[in-house]
Order: C-alpha cells, then structure tokens, then sequence
C-alpha cells in the first residue's frame, strides 16, 4: 500500500488539467491527492500553503510562467520535485529545465506510460 | 518573412495523429482523416503565435460540431454537458499543442503565446477578463476597444 501524496497540477487550461488528472489515474496513481492551480501565480502560492509533494506543471501560464515558478521557488529555498508537462519539449527548455531543478519535462501529446516512465522514481 | 527550414511532408500529421491517438482517438476508432482539399469550417478559430528565431502563428480552425467533439473527448464528459468555455478552452489547448510541437521544429530561441481563440467570429481569451471596454462609430461604421486581463481560473 502507497502512502497517499499530494500532487499539485498547475495549468492555465482545465482541460489539460482534467487530462492530467485522468493519466495520473491511468498510469496506476490513483490513490493520491490531487490539487490544482490555474495560472503560476496560483501555484506558486499552493506550494507555499499546501505543501505539496510533487509539481506537475505547465511552461507557458498567466501571471508567471512555469520556469518563473520553478525560480522562485527555489530562491525561496523550497525543493519540492517539480517537472513540467508542457506542449514544448526544445534541447533549450529541457536545459533551461533542468538547470532551474526540474526533475523531468514530459511534453504533450503525453501517455499513461510516459508519466510512469517520469513518475516511477518518486511515485512508485 | 522569416527565413528557416519549413515543416517536413507529414511533419503537421505526425503531430496531430499523435495528439489524436493520445486524447482523442484512444481506441483508434476514430481517427483524425486527412484530406487532400476541404473547405475550411470557421465557426471556432484558435492560435498560438510563435516569436524569436522562428516567427509564425498556428491556427486551429473548426466547425462548432468538431470543437464540441473534441471538448467532450478531452473532458470525458457527454456532448450534452459540454459548455462554451470548454470548447474555448478545449479548442486553445489543441492549438498549443500542436504549436508547441510545431515550435519545436523550427529554429531556436522561440517564445509560444498563450492561445486565442474566436467562436463565431467573438474573440476570448481563455484565463482573461474584460476590465475595460469601449464602442463608438467613426463615419457610421463601428468601432470597439476592449483591455483583457489575464486572471487566475474562478471557478474548478
């Protein structure tokens, strides 16, 4: 039995918030909680005050983009694992990606396997 | 005009198969059918401009039908519970997608905008509300100004 996480899924759409949610479920990660944040701004906030256990976010986002998140986060000191979903999978993002303290970028289209593939090592 | 490679024979199929058999198209009953020439429906319009290295918009059109299709197939929810704002919505994700992948193709740095979308020829911009507007008329015909604020979602 799974220790139930938290997730926190930040994207400016609900419908990819909604799939996201529904592939977490596919790829067997049903028994965590799953919260959510409209723009960076929002999920900026909701790791601050709900403490999450991992980030699931979207690059492109009102208010502060994904990577923006991701920076200010850590000049605040918190390392929550984060990884982007994003429509922009470039050699330049996953850089850029990674050197902010991504864990992983998964682009869309995405698949059940894919976030498996992602989420494995800090959900399994 | 921006010099630079242009897409590959099928490269924009490729990406839209992919998209289909992701969300669309689970089963691969369905599939999303190319054609060598088709009238365009414009009842829903949605794109993602591309600005850098490589500079260029990608535009979704579609009829209502297709767009509350591809709502109710994204949502998981019945064509009958699909709403204006998800087709809005659905419809701008589709976009970026796509944008996003065609953006990776083409030369970098490259910025994607946020999508905009027009449903029967009225604009939205999904997560933006009005804050200020204006219409008049110059020389009898109309004119109208509108500033959008890009906002946190109200409602889940």
């Amino acid at each position: 039995m799974t220790v139930p996480m938290k997730i926190l899924i930040a994207d400016d759409s609900r419908v990819m918030r909604q799939i996201v949610t529904r592939t977490l479920r596919q790829a067997g990660y049903d028994d965590h909680d799953v919260i959510e944040a409209a723009d960076g701004r929002q999920a900026f906030d909701a790791v601050v005050n709900e403490n999450p256990d991992l980030v699931l976010s979207d690059w492109n986002m009102p208010e502060m983009t994904g990577i923006e998140v991701l920076r200010m986060l850590r000049a605040n000191g918190v390392e929550v694992p984060f990884g982007f979903v994003t429509s922009e999978g470039t050699a330049e993002m996953r850089n850029t990606a990674e050197e902010a303290g991504a864990i992983f970028l998964i682009t869309k289209p995405f698949t059940a396997e894919a976030f498996r593939d992602a989420l494995d090592p800090i959900l399994g | 005009m921006t010099a630079g490679p242009i897409l590959a024979d099928g490269d924009l199929l490729a990406i839209t198969e992919q998209i289909w058999a992701s969300y669309l198209d689970l089963d691969g009953a369905s599939p999303f059918v190319p054609l060598s020439s088709a009238e365009p429906a414009l009842d829903v319009h949605a794109s993602v401009s591309v600005t850098g290295a490589w500079r260029g918009h990608i535009l979704v059109t579609c009829s209502m039908g297709a767009a509350r299709n591809v709502a109710g197939a994204l949502l998981g929810i019945d064509l009958d519970d699909v709403t204006p704002e998800d087709v809005s919505d659905a419809v701008g994700e589709l976009a970026n997608i796509i944008g996003g992948n065609v953006k990776s193709l083409m030369p970098e740095p490259s910025a994607l905008s946020l999508p905009v979308v027009l449903v029967d020829g009225n604009v939205g911009f999904p997560s933006a509300i009005e804050v200020g507007s204006l219409v008049g008329e110059w020389l009898g015909e109309p004119i109208a100004v509108q500033v959008l604020e890009s906002t946190a979602e109200k409602d889940k």
